[in-house]
């Protein structure tokens, strides 16, 4: 037995109705001695029964024992004796992000940091959560974007179908980074179809049908498989602009199929 | 839909479609005097008053200019700075000589304003109403008209 | 100087279909020097050209691609083709919808060599 459980022993043993009785459970649980700090902290709340400090210290040696069940109960009855315990808080938080409920994990967190803004272990708990919650969001609209375009050659990297507001419909586009740009650059493409149309309009050149670049880097192919909508399409320098092309009209009625099955 | 605030309702359109089309950030349309008719991005009816003498103390100016070069008119001028361009232009109109300053951005140029510019001319051509013939303008009645003008652009 | 610049023009309009060809400044959308047929309007094209590179330039470097080295405009009566030269040049042509591309683009390439 280390000297502060000794000590902490001591002094409950002294005083039975000392709130040691949470510095020893604590000591315990640090200690992996889970079944010890458990009895510690039952007897406590036999005591104390609305103290929010033990409900929570026992919230979290069940869960450090993976009941999270009965760590739930626990937590919930911290948080009806006290809504701002920012322990329960975080408790409650983590249980929402076991379960996949980013949200719910989100709101406690901030419910916490609401209490107490300088406590760090909520800024990174925050932080966590919200990169998590990016890279589910991210992973998505991937799945849900490529799906349009599945089979096709570059799909979860050069084709992208966006409105003409430059609001993505599907697709996927990434830079060579890896990063995702489809946002950015279906904002550009609106921008750019305007001007392809008045310009095409002003020079009586008639509706324009597509606008092909030749980058140092790579080409694209941007075209209006409907009226609603643009077609980009990216490859890199090494694909042919002819073949680009062929696949971007391969592509755009695929598109055209998607859109009609979305006009239901 | 780029909403300028007018004195006479025929010059909306005309300017409005030339401000969507060149993407100003400012215009002003003015008599040589320096009388506002219509303004777009203006926020301070001081800015308008001062932007409308510069701009028509400028047009003297040139106009001063031209004639010891015994040119008829400069018709147009263009400064260039690296955020802003400034346009300047005397035009004709069925309701005598008026000045346009424009002011755009990087997002605009000088070719797209000249190009429209020209377009705006002749569609305020079409849409001026047949003019009236209007008393001359005594001191009082300039102010008091000044006053109302400015009350209607920036209403 | 302009002489020159117009006979380097006149490469690019002697391909069949090309209508006219022009220098313009990017950045202001002005005409540096043109050969245009009768019917073009050169200040519009000019400007219109500048300010359709510009924002096809803006998608481009989102899209990671880099600077654009060739743009072809397509449309139901003909093209609008732009090549930068260099230093806020662009080499702009607009042509018939019969064009051969494929030439009018080798020389518009040529053009800009020789205007660099």
């Amino acid at each position: 037995m280390t000297d502060d459980i000794r000590a902490l022993t001591a002094e409950l043993a002294r005083d039975p109705n000392s709130l040691a009785f949470l510095r020893l459970a604590e000591a315990l649980r640090l200690r992996e001695q889970l079944d010890a700090a458990a009895t510690v902290v039952l007897a406590g709340l036999e005591r104390h029964p609305d103290l929010a400090d033990a409900h929570d210290l026992y919230a979290r040696i069940l869960a450090d024992a993976g009941s999270l069940d009965a760590a739930r109960e626990a937590w919930e009855r911290a948080f009806a004796l006290d809504s701002r315990h920012v322990g329960t808080l975080k408790g409650l938080a983590y249980l929402a992000f076991c379960d996949g409920d980013l949200d719910g994990a989100l709101d406690r967190l901030e419910s916490a940091l609401g209490v107490d803004p300088t406590d760090e272990s909520v800024v990174q708990a925050l932080q966590t959560v919200r990169e998590e919650a990016e890279r589910r969001l991210a992973e998505g609209r991937l799945r849900a974007g490529t799906d349009i375009f599945a089979g096709f050659e570059g799909a979860e990297h050069g084709l992208l179908l966006a409105d003409r507001r430059g609001l993505v419909l599907g697709g996927a586009l990434r830079s060579v980074a890896g990063g995702d740009v489809a946002e950015e650059v279906a904002a550009y493409v609106a921008g750019a179809a305007q001007e392809a149309e008045r310009t095409a309009r002003l020079l009586d050149l008639g509706d324009w049908s597509a606008i092909v670049v030749e980058g140092a880097a790579g080409h694209l192919h941007l075209s209006a498989p409907a009226p609603e909508a643009l077609l980009l399409v990216k490859r890199d320098r090494a694909v042919p602009p002819g073949r680009v092309a062929l696949l971007a009209r391969r592509a755009a009625a695929t598109a055209r199929g998607w859109l009609e099955a979305q006009r239901g | 839909m780029r909403r300028a605030r007018v004195i006479e309702p025929w010059l909306r359109e005309p300017l409005e479609r030339f401000l969507g089309e060149t993407g100003a950030r400012l215009a002003l349309l003015m008599t040589p005097a320096g009388q506002v008719l219509a303004q777009y991005g203006f926020v301070r009816a001081v800015d308008v008053m001062a932007a409308a003498a510069l701009g028509a103390g400028i047009a003297a100016s040139t106009g001063e200019l031209a004639r010891m070069l015994e040119e008829r008119s400069f018709r147009a001028l263009n400064h260039q700075s690296p955020r802003h361009g400034i346009f300047l232009a005397q035009f004709d109109s069925p309701r005598g000589a008026l000045l346009a300053l424009v002011v755009y951005g990087p997002d605009s140029s000088i070719g797209l304003v000249q190009l429209f510019f020209e377009e705006l001319v002749g569609d305020l051509a079409q849409a001026a109403p047949p003019a009236s013939r209007d008393a001359p303008a005594l001191a009082a009645d300039f102010e008091r008209d000044l006053n109302g003008s400015l009350a209607t652009l920036f209403r | 100087m302009t002489a020159h610049l117009v006979r380097i023009l006149d490469r690019v309009t002697r391909v069949r279909g090309v209508r006219g060809a022009m220098l313009v400044a990017a950045e202001d959308g002005l005409v540096i020097a043109e050969s245009l047929m009768e019917g073009v309007r050169g200040n519009a094209l000019a400007a219109l050209a500048a300010a359709l590179a510009g924002r096809l330039g803006r998608a481009a470097a989102a899209t990671g691609v880099g600077s654009a080295t060739f743009v072809h405009l397509e449309a139901a009566r003909g093209a609008l083709l732009l090549v930068p030269a260099g230093q806020g040049v662009l080499l702009v042509t607009i042509t018939d919808a019969g064009v051969n591309l494929g030439l009018a683009r080798l020389e518009m390439l040529r053009a800009v060599a020789e205007v660099a």
